[in-house]
């Protein structure tokens, strides 16, 4: 028996797209959690971020920093593209707005007619080598154990993680501030703010464009380690982040973090107890039932949560977000 | 109380000195006219009554006053300035706040934070600003102290740190008033401020908001217990149907027949016609603020 | 609503027998199933990623990338070595269709020989005239018929027909490739079927007519309209009950998409695997349809309310059930296309709409079912005492209707014309495991353009985004009608909230 899978599983912990998933949800920890906006479309705002910086790097050959730069102005245009319009309408108008915005850009990319610039269907290759050439780790293979790590791969790990510490920061410090504290009062009832003279809508776009740019980066880093592909934006990745995000707790700062952390290492645990169940004909499944069972766990996970514990792993019980 | 008017007493009578003037507002709802005030004009540093049967209209006046809701037709002053059109918060930016029926004690946010929330902090509501501390520290403690001394005032401080949430009716009652206070109002509007406030606490609300008009503040009040109308009041403006209907001093507007007659008209015919008559009020209603509060009230009634 | 209160007993008895019968025939089905599962890597766990192709990359999106990303990307070009695909497992496929023009009946015997992206194969049509190809990868492909093949007496395809260069989009099952052989051949007039439509297209398309271009565009119009007409009737059965959830208590039922899979696979075992006929298979959608809505609302959804629980976060139980279920069916029933006993030939011509028996025949029961839906909302004390709930909650439960009770009927109500609904989809279209989920934001869109909460604005909602999203395929290319719908919703929920009907404004 090969019980590799547990190291590598850890190790998850830790990887880049773990590193993604979590700025992902701390982008979605300010919208819903902090600000009360039902956000369905993150998804959405990560294909925005990462088609922004894949058509500006492959397409356009601009270098990085400009490229990272295209990410945040397409994550904020989308902000306002979404927000202008339904950050009026009532909060579960506004998860399916949200969500139908997310698909329709899912869709749209897909079209045969742009695929000069989208790639249709098979997406864009190739977006992470402007920032690999930053690369100043010398190349060779480095880690513990199993658990190896190329250059590229350490690279993409180091500035995907300060770029989470970092938004965990500015968002710490935003959420501390009197700023945080308007946000915070929206959530909890918006016209009891609004009635104490604060700009409620100009509140709820700012919170909606710090989280998108979050979810938009978020999407630029997810695309390093892999090529571009529309049909991972889909709503299961929002649905993911939620989960993530409800895991942690979803009015915590590092909440995302460790969500995101145990989502990855769960997932590759069981996917490793599965395979060496299925391969040693201890589990009545056939290997291709075997895929299914992590979204089963998922969603179970995410109904579980919200039902038993919606403060999540560090919030705490009187913090429950949600009310009746 | 005959020196606050300038005139006859009167519907619509005007005042000597007066800080928000109202005229030709209406709101309709689908087919109903719940809101239909010709003219009305509120005096300065006194406390106005504003009182009716249920279904008159004084919420949806104080709401389309306020800016959280839009008339049909019609324009007001405060303190000389347009308000018709002014979105909510900047009409609570120029000095005059209000509390609602239902209060909105922000659950959890602390006391505290609660009250700061209630004063304007420029610099560190600002995004960027927010993260200098710099920037807005010093007039955050500035603000905590006066909140402090407030929380004082209405016995909140030993709930200070705790959650609004936590805090009982009555208790969420004081914080509104108090957070309304926070920035120095003009006009402070309390939508039915003793609702739900259990006797013991009456009297020190009572006494509060004698106190606003002392610090020079104007108060206007919709209410339903004539007691505290009787006690506290300096005017009384009489709603009915949507329109004002009566105006002057409570002891003259209470011994009036057309007054006695619009509430013992709505109370004739009880429980389930005044609960189904609202009800349909509230189905057209397209500020889903109103229809909340109004079905709130049918709720209250109903148990 | 003394009535309602007094006929429970005997109402919870029939409905404890539907669990029961759901429950024996759930146990019968699933255990076929699951023996029978077949094997074809689309479900592969991302840890045996090398063989995953394109499905795994739709169906585990996230996951199948991240956890082996060297392995995310399967060139076209590793599948051009295959031999024939099974039409069945490919993610594309072409219908070729060739008959002949008198008769319009099909030719057996044809060579036929599919050209594309690296991939050529040579296959002969079959007694209905009819062959499926399944491709490689999306792409534009030719499609050519060997002229020597075709039997002297019946004439030639018409010059420009053949060979034929047919699109195919992502996922695009039975994008049709019709011919037509006629005496007449030499007039340039006919114009060949339009390709890229995905399932109903099939069922209803647009043979050449002789009329020229412009008759060709009223034909295709035509057909437009019938299949909108067809899907919509079918959507608004799952609307229904999303409308009327919603109306009632408030909840945006993001698994109702899984109450329709959960119908067709119902049809599926009892119609693929246990051999019995097909109107066994849709009372059987309809029954446990309803019965699953009532032990969904029963365990999950009632406890919930009582609790308090909010909407926003009821919703995200119904995102997590949503998942759960949908990975469910997959796990029993494979990731693959599922087909139902189907009659494909042509049951009802009208001009240039050819129609199957069980299209007319979806429609028509859809169409009754509908009207008696309308019975009972209208005539019924049930049905009155669920408007007022839907009106007005607490108006309704002051005036003593038990509102539970109308609660939990519209989940059996509302499961079974979800079921109903899944089962005809899967006849008039295709089932898979993911079936209902795909159409969920459509029955929103339909929900929403009708009037959030309203029955009747269920219906015409669906009937009108159905129609439109067809004829809008005529403008906008084909894979975009979905979008497109999501398109009229967003401007719906801006601009006119109560929906196209204009009742007045619902705030609650």
């Amino acid at each position: 028996m090969n019980w590799n899978f547990i190291p590598l599983a850890l190790g998850e912990a830790i990887s880049p797209t773990t590193a993604a998933y979590a700025l992902a949800t701390i982008g979605l920890v300010v919208h819903f959690g902090f600000t009360g906006l039902v956000n369905f479309g993150q998804a959405g705002f990560m294909a925005v971020g990462g088609y922004a910086f894949a058509i500006t790097t492959l397409k356009l050959d601009w270098p990085f920093p400009f490229a990272v730069l295209a990410t945040i102005v397409a994550s904020v245009l989308f902000a306002f593209v979404l927000g202008i319009p339904t950050l009026r309408l009532r909060a579960d108008y506004l998860s399916i707005v949200t969500i139908a915005a997310a698909e329709i850009i899912r869709l749209s990319v897909k079209t045969a007619e742009i695929y000069d610039v989208t790639g249709g269907s098979t997406g864009l290759n190739g977006a992470a080598d402007t920032f690999q050439a930053l690369n100043p780790i010398p190349p060779g293979n480095y880690g513990i154990g199993v658990l190896r790590f190329t250059a590229p791969d350490l690279w993409t790990m180091i500035v995907g993680w300060a770029l989470v510490l970092l938004a965990c920061l500015l968002v710490w410090a935003l959420m501390r501030s009197p700023w945080g504290r308007i946000v915070k009062g929206i959530r909890e009832d918006e016209d009891a703010v609004r009635a104490l003279g604060k700009n409620v809508f100009s509140y709820k776009m700012q919170a909606l464009v710090l989280g998108g740019v979050l979810g938009g980066l978020a999407g630029a880093l997810f695309i390093l380690p892999r090529s571009l592909q529309p049909d991972n934006y889909g709503t299961q990745l929002t649905f993911f982040l939620y989960t993530i995000m409800l895991l942690g707790g979803a009015t915590t700062i590092f909440g995302p973090l460790l969500g995101s952390a145990i989502f990855w290492v769960v997932l590759s645990l069981s996917d490793g107890l599965l395979t060496l169940g299925v391969d040693a004909h201890v589990l009545p499944i056939s290997s291709t039932q075997q895929g299914p069972i992590r979204f089963i766990i998922v969603g179970f996970a995410l109904m579980l949560l919200v039902i038993f514990r919606p403060q999540g792993i560090l919030g705490k019980r009187i913090e429950v977000f949600f009310r009746a | 109380m005959s020196e606050l008017i300038a005139g006859e007493p009167a519907p619509g009578v005007a005042k000597r000195d007066p800080i928000l003037v109202a005229d030709h507002v209406t709101r309709r709802f689908g087919g109903l006219t719940a809101v239909d005030v010709e003219h009305v004009e509120i005096p300065a540093h006194a406390i106005t009554a504003l009182i009716g049967p249920n279904g008159a209209g004084k919420t949806t006046f104080f709401n389309l006053l306020t800016g959280f809701d839009k008339p049909n037709t019609g324009h007001w002053t405060f303190r000389g300035e347009q308000l018709a059109g002014v979105p909510a918060f900047r009409v609570a930016r120029r000095g005059m706040v209000r509390t609602f029926q239902l209060t909105k004690a922000l659950a959890l946010l602390s006391v505290i934070d609660n009250m700061l929330l209630g004063a304007s902090n420029r610099a560190g509501e600002n995004f960027f600003a927010a993260l200098v501390p710099a920037a807005w520290r010093a007039r955050d403690a500035q603000l905590t102290e006066k909140a402090d001394e407030l929380l004082r005032k209405f016995r909140l401080d030993t709930k200070r740190d705790d959650y609004a949430g936590s805090l009982s009716g009555g208790q969420r009652k004081l914080l509104e008033m108090a957070r309304a206070l926070m920035s120095d109002p003009a006009l402070v509007m309390l939508d039915e401020p003793m609702a739900g406030v259990n006797p013991a606490l009456t009297q020190s609300l009572l006494r509060h908001i004698l106190e606003l008009k002392e610090q020079g503040m104007t108060v206007l009040f919709v209410e339903h217990d004539m007691h505290v109308v009787r006690e506290i009041a300096d005017w009384v403006v009489v709603m009915a149907e949507g329109s004002v209907v009566a105006e002057g001093s409570p002891e003259t507007v209470m011994s009036d027949p057309a007054v006695i007659d619009a509430y013992l008209g709505a109370h004739h015919g009880t429980d389930l016609g005044t609960v189904r008559g609202r009800l349909e009020v509230a189905e057209g209603m397209e500020s889903e603020l109103v229809r909340s509060e109004v079905e709130g009230e049918a709720a209250g009634d109903g148990r | 609503m003394k009535t309602a209160r007094q006929t429970q007993p005997r109402r919870r008895a029939l409905l404890g027998a539907f669990v029961l019968l759901g429950v024996v025939l759930g146990l019968l089905g699933a255990a076929p199933a699951a023996a029978a599962a077949p094997s074809p890597a689309a479900l592969a766990p991302a840890a045996s990623a090398p063989t995953a192709s394109t499905p795994s990359a739709t169906l585990a999106p996230a996951a199948a990338a991240d956890l082996a990303p060297a392995a995310a990307a399967v060139t076209p070009a590793s599948a051009l070595a295959a031999d024939a695909l099974d039409p069945a497992t490919a993610p594309e496929s072409i219908a070729v269709w060739v008959r002949s023009l008198p008769s319009r009946a099909g030719v057996p015997g044809l060579t036929v020989t599919v050209t594309g992206k690296g991939y050529s194969q040579t296959f002969t049509t079959d007694a209905d005239g009819r062959v499926e190809v399944g491709l490689p990868a999306p792409g534009d492909y030719t499609v050519a018929i060997d002229e020597s093949t075709i039997p002297a007496d019946l004439g030639s395809l018409p010059k420009g027909s053949n060979p034929r260069t047919v699109t195919v989009q992502e996922t695009n099952k039975g994008v049709p490739a019709n011919f037509l052989i006629s005496q007449a051949a030499a007039g340039g007039a006919t114009t060949p079927t339009p390709g890229a439509t995905t399932g109903p297209a099939r069922t209803a398309s647009p043979a050449p007519s002789s009329g020229g271009s412009h008759g060709a565009f009223w034909d295709i119009f035509a057909s437009k309209i019938v299949t909108g007409v067809i899907y919509g009737l079918l959507l608004a059965l799952a609307s229904i009950g999303v409308s009327l959830i919603y109306g009632t208590t408030g909840l945006n039922n993001f698994a109702h998409g899984e109450l329709v899979t959960f119908g067709a696979l119902m049809a599926y075992v009892a119609g693929t695997l246990l051999h019995l006929p097909g109107w066994i298979g849709i009372i059987a959608a309809i029954v446990l349809g309803g019965a699953y809505g009532f032990v969904q609302d029963t365990v999950l959804w009632r406890p919930l309310r009582r609790r308090g629980v909010g909407l926003v976060p009821l919703m995200i139980v119904s995102i997590g059930l949503a998942l759960a279920t949908r990975y469910i069916y997959a796990f029993f029933f494979g990731a693959d296309r599922l087909t139902i006993p189907n009659d494909p030939s042509p049951f009802l011509v009208i001009g240039p709409i050819s129609l199957r028996f069980t299209d007319v025949m979806g429609a028509v029961l859809a169409l009754v079912v509908l009207l008696l839906v309308a019975f009972v909302m209208l005539r019924t004390r049930l049905g009155k005492a669920a408007r007022a709930v839907a009106d007005n909650r607490a108006l309704a439960a002051a005036s003593g209707i038990d509102v539970d009770f109308v609660i939990r009927c519209i989940w059996i109500g509302g499961g079974a014309l979800a079921g109903l609904s899944g089962v005809l989809i899967a006849y008039y279209q295709s089932l898979r495991w993911d079936t209902g989920s795909s159409i969920l934001l459509l029955i929103f869109a339909a929900v929403t353009l009708g009037g959030l909460g309203s029955a009747f604005g269920a219906l015409v909602g669906s009937l009108v985004l159905s129609v439109f999203m067809n004829l809008a395929t005529l403008v906008i290319p084909d894979n975009l009608k979905y979008a497109a719908a999501l398109v009229v919703m967003i401007l719906i929920l801006l601009f006119r909230p109560q929906g196209i009907l204009g009742r007045r404004e619902r705030v609650g």
